[in-house]
């Protein structure tokens, strides 16, 4: 084979392989990064209340200042975790995240819908794990044991936040 | 010699990979936005963000400028970092931002830097939404200001902001703007009012 040819294999070889590499390996990374940003201080499966969103208090990239978060950092290593949470008078959400920053999971915590009920409750896992020792009945798998669990709920007053506060001790994260 | 070529072709390969790799994610720059994208009067957004069916580019780049982003049936989010005449949002400018109704349950404008962070400032004036426009009387015809310094009625400070960009969510967004966005989306304007030194 000429040199030049040999050079130019190389290169398209070399390209292709390294920028599918660097892409796929980010949202991993960075995920990784964000999950011990915010659980740095907290304990696994345990909600933790995120301070009112300020440009001084925001950890991620853009966080929403209209909306109360509370995060729980999951690790399905040793099995299923089931999460409970409160509905909410307003917009609200209970969503998932998988290790890849896939949104695997979205529910709605709006009391004002019909089909509402006091508190939403999932139980996440990994494909393959014993989920028949819970009673709950809305499953959402994951590939790998590293998720997340986000709480949105609106509060863009101060009140509004306590209010939503308030909900952390009634909400439940945590191994079945 | 035919050794060392296929070397050299593929450092600079893998150079080059890992540059275009990082500029698409938006590790440098904005990133780039490739396929799913959607384009309602110059807001920008892409159906497959926060969903397994993102491609590598897409995911990359949402990961690094958009974290935990909600899928489409959730919230949907609209980004745009130029005025109606194209020219590049920028601290040094007061802009009028007004629409009308919004096809969602909820909706909100928020404005973020160059680095996608909330601007560095005080101002306790970081968005504009559905509650404000409620609050100010009509959620069919709104408006607010951006500027620097505080302006009356519905403002949004971009003190310390630089260049920036607003994002539109729309939370529980209707199901004609899932099908159909650029027919359904009255996509609000931002009208330049003026520009100044910064002080």
């Amino acid at each position: 084979m000429r040199l030049p040819v040999i050079g130019i294999t190389a290169f398209i070889i070399g390209f292709v392989a390294v920028h599918f590499l660097v892409l796929n390996a980010l949202p991993g990374r960075i995920m990784s990064t964000a999950r011990e940003r915010i659980g740095g201080q907290v304990p696994l499966h345990t909600w933790q209340m995120s301070d009112r969103i300020t440009p001084q208090t925001q950890t991620i990239v853009r966080p929403s200042p209209d909306l109360a978060y509370a995060i729980c950092v999951i690790d399905l290593s040793t099995g299923p975790v089931e999460i409970s949470v409160p509905t909410w008078p307003e917009y609200g959400s209970l969503s998932v995240f998988d290790a890849n920053t896939d949104n695997v999971y979205a529910g709605s915590l709006d009391a004002r819908l019909p089909d509402a009920s006091g508190a939403r409750r999932i139980l996440v896992a990994m494909e393959g794990q014993d989920t028949y020792t819970s009673d709950i009945t809305e499953i959402v798998t994951v590939d790998s044991p590293e998720a997340l669990a986000l709480i949105r709920r609106l509060a863009p007053s101060q009140g509004l936040y306590d209010a939503a506060a308030a909900l952390v001790p009634a909400s439940t994260c945590g191994p079945v | 010699m035919k050794i060392v070529s296929g070397l050299v072709g593929l450092l600079l390969g893998a150079l080059l990979g890992v540059g275009t790799a990082l500029a698409a994610a938006g590790m440098v720059g904005q990133g780039i936005s490739l396929g799913g994208k959607v384009d309602a009067g110059g807001w920008h957004s892409d159906w497959t963000i926060g969903s397994a069916s993102a491609n590598p580019w897409t995911r990359a780049r949402i990961a690094r400028h958009g974290l935990l982003a909600l899928n489409k049936d959730e919230a949907v989010y609209f980004t745009k970092a130029v005025d109606d005449a194209g020219d590049r949002l920028t601290q040094s400018c007061t802009y009028k931002v007004s629409g009308g109704a919004m096809p969602a349950q909820w909706w909100s404008i928020t404005l973020y830097n160059a680095s996608s962070y909330l601007p560095d400032n005080s101002d306790n004036a970081l968005s504009f939404d559905l509650t404000d426009a409620a609050g100010a009387g009509d959620t069919g015809a709104w408006s607010f200001t951006v500027s620097p310094e505080e302006a009356q009625g519905g403002w949004v400070s971009s003190n310390n902001a630089g260049n920036f960009d607003l994002t539109l969510r729309l939370y529980k967004p209707d199901a004609d703007l899932l099908a159909d966005p650029e027919a359904t989306l009255a996509p609000p304007s931002i009208e330049k009012l003026s520009c100044g030194e910064v002080t």
